[in-house]
């Protein structure tokens, strides 16, 4: 309720405005310039709008209120001024009221300007040493409104040609005199303390304070300007009007923090232009000069080539005024886009890692706590560097600031924030590193995805052992053990039978070797399927792959123990390597090595035969490849003809 | 002879013992796993022990484990170990003691061998299955010194392992007793082992030697 109120004032100040420049408007059209009426119209309106807008959103902060005031002011004043010329036309009663109020209604308006430029942005003073000035302005406002309205010397401005509140007996001309210098003191007083601010100011006041000091610097120029020329163009006066119209609208934008950033650019933009219209201006003269003497001044050929002269300059010298302002202007910015420039140049020729994007970023925004977290669009989470998944709680006193790209979410910026030394021009960096940031993500992404492959194939390769393991251990414990006691069954019938039946026992004892025949076919098929001394470890494991290898292998393997997964990965190569080197290299000699070192268990079947091995020869090396990546290993082969064959694998062993 | 039989299937269990039975010796105990079986045997004391290597709870080596403790309490008792497949690593330090033996268990189906090896365990002697032996003489590691030995003193050597008498490994060679005797004086010496009585345990100590050095890479 009391929100709707508070609101409703702003509202109700702003139609006020409107209504009474409605009114000015209508007494003074016609009997003035008609830029005139309407371009202090517009101003009028748009201090009002402004002020409605700011106090309306930020009804704590004093400036909205303050143009609120300037507002009606202004409209107070262009009421009067039409009245007075409305009154002397039409014969009126009170038009001198309307001329007298007229004589000194800048002044108060003068003062609503110096409040503002002291207080912008948060209302506040920097420091209680300058209530000096407001003070100062009230003084001049209470010395130089009598001086200036009640003085016989104001008599031109009224219609009747005379001040008809003239005293003769006030000082008016010393109070006048006083009056202007203490209001020159406040004006003074409230330029310095804007440009204070702007030096100490950082962040989001300093944006603030650079939207509202570039129109005020404009305003001041244009102002300037129009003094001197004030009688001789009317373009200058239109330019005034137009210069303090754009005050409270570069306030405005600053309070309500509406693309408070894009200031850099405006500015930026201002001073090219504005040294570009300067540049081109003087080249188009310059040239007219010159060739107008060669030519004959007034001549279409000179006009053409100044315009020639001009269209082609313009380019080039647009980019160099651009370069010029960057490097004046913007020093850390201009370093910033030219270093992030450079990192993307590197990034082309694949000298740098797009990863080193963070790190760039922090040494850039001079902001070790800043840190880049990727969007994955597929799970839809924000991820590290690492592909890990970001845990990072709010308020920790960090900012966040998302990246998107192509209106999809790309990243996320935490950095410190923004006011206290915080990034500065954190969006022109970000932008500008946008390509870099992509392919970091895409790369994180990546990762993440081969991450999941790694894991699973892992988890598939120690499935798939555990569940030979469950089968040699069935075959050995079930079927063998079954076949034993049929066998010994059998022996104790035979027994019984004590010779009764030759025959049958001789079916008996053909029974038995059956029995053990199929027995041995067991344990070779266990064997195949997983050795049992696998258990026991590899060293014993290895030995008994060499002990029952038809030719000499040497065996040199660590007693230490490794994860299971490893020690099957590690047999699996040596068993493989000397199937090979039995089938295929026609060895004599075999050496099978494992050891360990550096994290890692290094297998090695190394042997003395004829060598051309090569992976894709069977289909035994490949899939002993893949075996042996799915433990995050390498598998390597070196077997030139005549030299022998090593195939060696690195077993990572730290998970 | 008399023997406890420590195996936890049902059927092979009651089939070793018909078969000690059936070749006239007694069966004092049979027991379906590892726990009672150090007091059973402190109980009866046997002539042998008849262990399987797998065992509850974990059917690892709680076989092997119950027959260490076995013979360091009762050195006396013969202890056979039973495995359904070669495995030295956990056997290797049993391999030189006095009456110890260690076969694959389908041995048992060749009945009057089987026998034969488990009363020369339960005399003190050993057995080691022919498989475990030659993974014991197998090559391996930088220097062999079985390389120096004849193809005829290798023949000799695993047979002495296997715990085959001189006159055993006679007739299994077909050679002369005095042949025998000549290649194990001389594969005695090249192994560096003095002459003696013991030789075959001393051939074992040997192979338990080298294995357990291969394991130590």
């Amino acid at each position: 309720m009391k929100g709707l109120q508070l609101k409703a004032i702003p509202v109700t100040l702003f139609g006020l405005t409107l209504a009474i420049t409605v009114a000015a408007v209508a007494l003074s059209l016609g009997l003035e310039p008609l830029y005139d009426t309407l371009l202090y119209a517009l101003l009028g309106l748009t201090l009002g709008a402004a002020g409605a807008v700011v106090a309306s959103q930020h009804p704590r902060n004093r400036i909205g209120w303050m143009f609120l005031g300037l507002a009606i002011l202004n409209v107070l004043a262009d009421l009067a001024q039409g009245w007075g010329l409305r009154a002397a036309e039409q014969g009126w009663p009170g038009g001198a009221a309307g001329d007298w109020i007229q004589t000194w209604s800048w002044m108060p308006t003068g003062l609503g300007w110096v409040l503002i430029f002291l207080l912008f942005p948060d209302g506040r003073l920097i420091s209680r040493r300058w209530r000096f000035v407001p003070w100062c302005a009230a003084l001049a406002l209470v010395l130089g409104v009598p001086g200036r309205s009640l003085s016989p010397d104001r008599d031109p401005e009224f219609a009747s040609g005379s001040n008809p509140l003239a005293v003769e007996a006030l000082p008016t001309d010393a109070l006048m005199a006083v009056g202007m210098t203490l209001h020159l003191v406040a004006a003074l007083g409230a330029v310095v303390a804007l440009v204070v601010r702007l030096r100490r100011s950082h962040g989001v006041e300093r944006q603030q304070l650079k939207w509202f000091a570039l129109a005020a610097t404009i305003a001041v120029v244009v102002l300037s300007l129009s003094f001197a020329l004030w009688d001789h163009s009317a373009l200058i006066r239109v330019l005034a009007a137009l210069s303090l119209t754009s005050l409270p609208i570069a306030a405005c934008v600053a309070i309500l923090r509406y693309r408070l950033y894009d200031i850099d650019v405006v500015i930026s933009r201002t001073l090219v232009y504005g040294a570009l219209t300067v540049a081109l201006a003087a080249a188009f003269g310059a040239t007219t000069l010159v060739l107008g003497a060669a030519l004959g001044s007034g001549s279409a050929w000179t006009t053409a080539a100044a315009t020639l002269v001009v269209a082609t300059a313009f380019r080039p010298l647009r980019a160099r005024l651009q370069d010029a302002v960057d490097r004046r202007f913007n020093r850390a910015r201009h370093a910033a886009l030219e270093r992030i420039a450079g990192f993307l140049e590197d990034l082309r020729a694949g000298r740098a890692a797009p990863e080193r994007i963070e790190e760039l970023l922090r040494d850039i925004l001079a902001d070790p706590r800043l840190e880049l977290r990727f969007f994955l669009p597929e799970s839809e989470v924000y991820v590290d560097a690492n592909g890990r998944a970001a845990t990072d709680p709010p308020g920790d006193g960090r900012e966040r600031t998302a990246i998107g790209r192509a209106g999809a979410p790309l990243a996320m910026v935490i950095h410190g924030p923004a006011g206290e030394g915080g990034p500065e021009g954190l969006p022109q960096v970000v932008e500008a590193a946008g390509l870099a940031i992509e392919i970091a993500r895409l790369r994180v992404d990546l990762r993440r995805h081969l991450d999941e492959v790694k894991a699973s194939r892992a988890r598939l390769v120690a499935a798939g052992d555990e569940e030979r393991r469950r089968i040699e251990r069935d075959l050995h414990d079930g079927a063998q053990q079954r076949l034993v006691s049929i066998g010994l069954a059998l022996r104790h019938a035979q027994h019984e039978l004590n010779g009764a039946s030759p025959s049958a026992g001789h079916a008996l004892e053909g029974a038995v070797a059956e029995i053990a025949v199929a027995i041995e076919e067991l344990r070779e098929l266990a064997r195949g399927v997983r050795p049992a001394q696998l258990d026991a470890g590899l060293a014993p494991a290895l030995r008994e792959l060499a002990g029952r290898a038809p030719l000499r292998v040497e065996v040199a393997a660590t007693a230490e123990r490794f994860p299971h997964g490893v020690e099957a990965a590690a047999y699996f190569v040596a068993s493989e390597g000397l199937t090979n080197a039995i089938k295929h290299a026609r060895a004599s000699r075999v050496v099978l090595r494992a050891a360990p070192g550096d994290g890692r268990l290094v297998v090695s079947v190394a042997d003395d035969g004829v060598g051309g091995a090569r992976a894709s020869d069977g289909s035994g090396l490949a899939g002993l490849s893949d075996r042996v990546i799915a433990q995050g290993g390498a598998l390597s082969i070196e077997s030139d003809p005549g030299t022998g064959t090593r195939l060696t694998a690195e077993l990572p062993c730290g998970w | 002879m008399r023997v406890v039989i420590a195996e936890d299937q049902v059927l092979l269990r009651e089939g070793l013992g018909r078969l000690f039975v059936d070749g006239g010796h007694e069966v004092v105990a049979s027991l379906g796993d590892a726990d009672r079986l150090v007091a059973t045997v402190t109980g009866h004391r046997p002539d042998l022990v008849l262990v399987d290597v797998r065992l509850p709870p974990t059917f690892t080596d709680e076989g092997v484990r119950a027959a260490k403790e076995i013979k360091e309490i009762h050195p006396d008792v013969g202890v056979l170990v039973l495995s359904q497949h070669v495995e030295t690593t956990h056997v290797v330090s049993l391999v030189p003691l006095a009456g110890f033996g260690y076969l694959l268990k389908d041995r048992v189906l060749e009945v009057g061998e089987f026998l034969a090896s488990a009363e020369r365990v339960a005399q003190g002697g050993s057995a080691l299955d022919r498989q475990i032996v030659a993974r014991l003489v197998s090559p391996g590691g930088g220097s062999d010194p079985l390389g120096e030995l004849t193809e005829r003193e290798r023949d000799v050597l695993e047979l002495m392992a296997e715990g085959l008498t001189n006159a055993a490994i006679a007739r299994r060679l077909y050679l002369s007793a005095r042949t025998v005797e000549t290649h194990v004086r001389h594969l005695l010496m090249k192994l560096d082992i003095p002459e003696g009585e013991d030789g075959h345990r001393r051939v074992l100590a040997v192979l338990a030697h080298l294995s357990a050095t291969q394991s130590q890479y």
